[in-house]
């Protein structure tokens, strides 16, 4: 390879504009240490430098407070491995959701039972628990029907670039509303959320509702019937501002066209 | 260019610190170093709360990723300013790819932040102040292809496709131009002092 090709090759490296083939090509010479690559690519980068340097822009002040506080938050012993790994182990979905559906069924049971044998002296305390059954039967059979019914469409949400392994699944049914779950996704950043959005047609996307994940990346939502949605083209995932917004506005998270 | 520090304040000495997990070290290379970096990231994304999240996000990496830092493979400054680059152009490639998808309105802040890619050069440039006296000094063919991939996020192949010209053609412009500006910046630096 002449000198010239070198170049090059740092040179659309260091801007980011390197592909494929030749972005591999690169790596491999950084990797074996090759001298004129490195050479090339101290110059190319350290040129970069100056160009960033020539316009510098004092960030607000909000930033540097919510790094120090993430930092004073880690644990002191907790530095990271040096090394990550790769591949996180994925954990299949639908255990997920039958852990869930089965959690719900023997707290039904549980709620049963103490109803039965305190109905008398507590009439009060049975309404109320009759209500939180009749609550709970509800959704469950939205679940059922959903389920059960040919009409629902699964859709599998793969993770984009922010969090790769992250996928998603979502039963939708557009008369009884969705369930959605979704794991690997990293906890979002305090004052974050996700937000769930259909999109149908050539429609802005209407939000199916915000939720978090737990410490294993996992986190599910209920979806109520959208009004005026019928037929949904894809389901999407965000990261927003807690609460939500009207309107997608963060980093998309996770995809799946129906 | 860092300031003037002595001793156990240069960047690299610096890093090291973080790398053990030295809070003071990181507020001070945050203090020294975070307007390099937001610059930049502004720079690339218009939109300045992408931009103050992808700034915590580099940030955080240095914090996480310290102890890998290799001073063979370049200066500390390099280092931050490669990882400001390359997240801040994942932002505006993800939100591109969200524009894509989502066929509707999306909030004001970020479709300013995506105007079409050299399509009012005149207007972006002047945007980019500084940077421009030193781009400014590049023949137009060079200063476009730099601004493409350095601040559009684009890659040689769809700067090929987006100019009409040869792959090859894109490629030595690029070369060129970094050899070229840095010729431009060093003169700067020199008759600024």
């Amino acid at each position: 390879m002449t000198r010239d090709e070198i170049g090059e090759l740092a040179a659309a490296y260091a801007l980011g504009a390197l592909e494929g083939g030749e972005l591999a090509r690169f790596e491999a010479l950084l990797r074996a240490q090759d001298a004129d690559a490195l050479a090339a690519l101290r110059d190319a980068e350290s040129t970069l430098v100056d160009l960033a340097a020539a316009a510098p822009t004092p960030p607000p002040p909000a930033v540097k407070a919510a790094l120090m506080e993430r930092i004073a938050a880690e644990p002191v012993a907790a530095r990271p491995p040096a090394v990550l790994p790769l591949s996180r182990r994925r954990r299949p979905l639908w255990p997920v959701i039958l852990s869930g559906a089965m959690a719900a069924g023997l707290a039904a049971v549980v709620v049963g039972w103490s109803v039965s044998a305190t109905y008398e002296h507590r009439l009060d305390a049975l309404a109320r628990d009759a209500d939180q059954l009749k609550a709970e039967l509800r959704s469950q059979q939205t679940v059922l029907k959903i389920l059960r019914d040919p009409a629902t469409q699964v859709v599998s949400l793969a993770g984009l670039p922010p969090a790769p392994s992250a996928r998603a699944r979502m039963l939708w049914h557009a008369t009884a509303g969705g369930v959605f779950v979704a794991a690997g996704l990293p906890a979002p950043p305090p004052g974050k959320a996700y937000q769930l959005w259909a999109i149908a047609g050539g429609n802005a996307p209407v939000s199916a509702g915000v939720f978090s994940v737990d410490a294993s990346g996992t986190g599910s939502l209920s979806v109520a019937p959208l009004p005026g949605v019928s037929a949904v083209n894809a389901f999407a995932v965000t990261l927003e501002p807690a609460g939500g917004r009207p309107a997608p506005s963060g980093e998309m998270y996770l995809l799946g066209k129906s | 260019m860092p300031p003037a520090v002595a001793g156990s304040e240069t960047f690299p000495a610096l890093i090291a610190r973080i790398a053990t997990g030295d809070r003071d070290a990181f507020s001070r290379f945050y203090d020294l170093a975070a307007p390099l970096a937001f610059g930049l990231i502004r720079r690339v994304l218009r939109d300045p709360e992408a931009a103050a999240e992808v700034l915590q996000e580099v940030f955080w990496q240095v914090w996480k990723e310290a102890p890998q830092y290799d001073p063979k493979r370049g200066s500390p400054e390099a280092w931050l300013v490669m990882r400001a680059k390359t997240r801040a152009i994942d932002r505006l490639r993800s939100m591109r790819r969200r524009d894509r998808t989502f066929v509707g309105p999306v909030d004001e802040a970020v479709t300013r932040a995506e105007d079409a890619p050299g399509e009012n050069p005149a207007a972006r440039a002047e945007d980019r102040g500084l940077v421009q006296t030193a781009l400014a000094q590049l023949p137009e063919p060079q200063r476009r292809v730099i601004e493409m991939a350095f601040f559009d996020g684009l890659t040689q192949s769809e700067i090929a496709t987006k100019l009409g010209e040869p792959l090859g053609t894109v490629k030595t412009r690029a070369r060129l131009g970094l050899e070229r500006l840095r010729g431009a910046l060093g003169e700067g630096r020199m008759s600024a002092t």
